[in-house]
């Protein structure tokens, strides 16, 4: 985030959508951090939407079959527009296993998704852009959006959103969007943190040797070649 | 016996012990700390009304911003993303 962007929160609407008498959510909760934001940026089209959690099985043929015991509880958002849907998945890696942490499974462009990017709460402005952009554009679009979970991942709650940033800053969640075939990466970080920080900090991935870590920073940097 | 079991609802932080009795607990109930504003430091940037999760801080009057104790759930997040220090996390008093 530049300087001059720190400003940008006032021209924000102040107008709150997503307003539950009793919010149950754990304190710093990412989930409900995406949710409150995804109502911001929708706004009426909220009315539309539908939830689908998981336990269904598989919601697109490259997706985790959920049905298995122990994998990620992913939570996904139907809005309608039109003909077709826009759809998010808010994932909160609740299987916690670190080949999904590394590996998104995303579906692609020739599944007939026009839109597909990933969305992060930690970059409320990228996100929002992100979100317009998918009630915009004609056809299907597929958001994936990464919610740190301070119960689930172990950390304090005080670091949710610090822990997304990092995420992206070290190219384990790179943000991109894929508009009709075209890559593009909306958050690019020309000083990349080391992985270590991010998997170190969070006590699901205590267990961990120095030789995995090693072993991740090798495919994560493969991938971003990519 | 109602005094009893509310002096071990306040112990364990449960509102469970009794069946049905969930309704007049609000979930901040079980929170420590509360962000308290320093208006001398804050520029009124509203990084801390975005980054809230519960939607608790709002924009007061005379632009600066302020919690609504009733959402707020103690997490820290608007202390540790204010760029200039602005926010304290500040012991309740039960």
């Amino acid at each position: 985030m530049d300087r001059f962007s720190l400003y940008v929160p006032n021209f924000l609407p102040f107008k709150e959508y997503f307003i539950p008498r009793k919010n149950l959510a754990c304190p710093g909760c990412g989930l409900a951090l995406a949710v409150r934001q995804t109502y911001k940026a929708l706004e009426e089209e909220m009315k539309k939407a539908t939830w689908q959690f998981s336990k269904q099985g598989k919601f697109f043929e490259c997706t985790p079959d959920t049905s298995e015991p122990g994998r990620t509880e992913v939570s996904i958002l139907r809005v309608k527009k039109g003909k077709a849907d826009l759809l998010l998945c808010l994932d909160n890696e609740a299987g916690g296993n670190l080949p999904e942490a590394i590996k998104k499974p995303i579906p692609a462009i020739g599944e007939g998704f026009q839109y597909v990017a990933t969305a992060c709460p930690s970059y409320p402005f990228d996100f929002y852009e992100k979100l317009k952009k998918g009630l915009e554009v004609k056809g299907k679009t597929y958001i994936h959006i990464l919610c740190p979970c301070p119960v689930g991942w172990q950390f304090d709650p005080e670091l949710t959103v610090k822990i997304g940033r990092w995420a992206v800053e070290s190219r384990i969640f790179p943000l991109y969007e894929v508009n009709g075939g075209s890559y593009r990466l909306t958050v690019t970080t020309p000083k990349p943190r080391a992985v270590a920080d991010y998997l170190k900090i969070q006590k699901r991935f205590a267990d961990l040797s120095e030789k995995d870590i090693e072993a991740v920073t090798i495919t994560v940097e493969k991938t971003t070649r990519k | 016996m109602e005094s009893s079991t509310k002096f071990l609802q306040n112990m364990i932080q449960c509102s469970l012990l009794e069946k049905g009795r969930a309704k007049p607990f609000y979930p901040s109930d079980k929170r420590e700390m509360t962000p308290e504003w320093d208006r001398d430091k804050c520029i009124q940037c509203g990084l801390c009304y975005v980054y809230c999760p519960d939607g608790a801080i709002y924009r007061t009057e005379d632009d600066f911003f302020e919690a609504n104790l009733d959402k707020c759930k103690g997490c820290g997040i608007c202390h540790r993303e204010c760029w200039f220090g602005a926010i304290s996390m500040v012991m309740e008093d039960a």
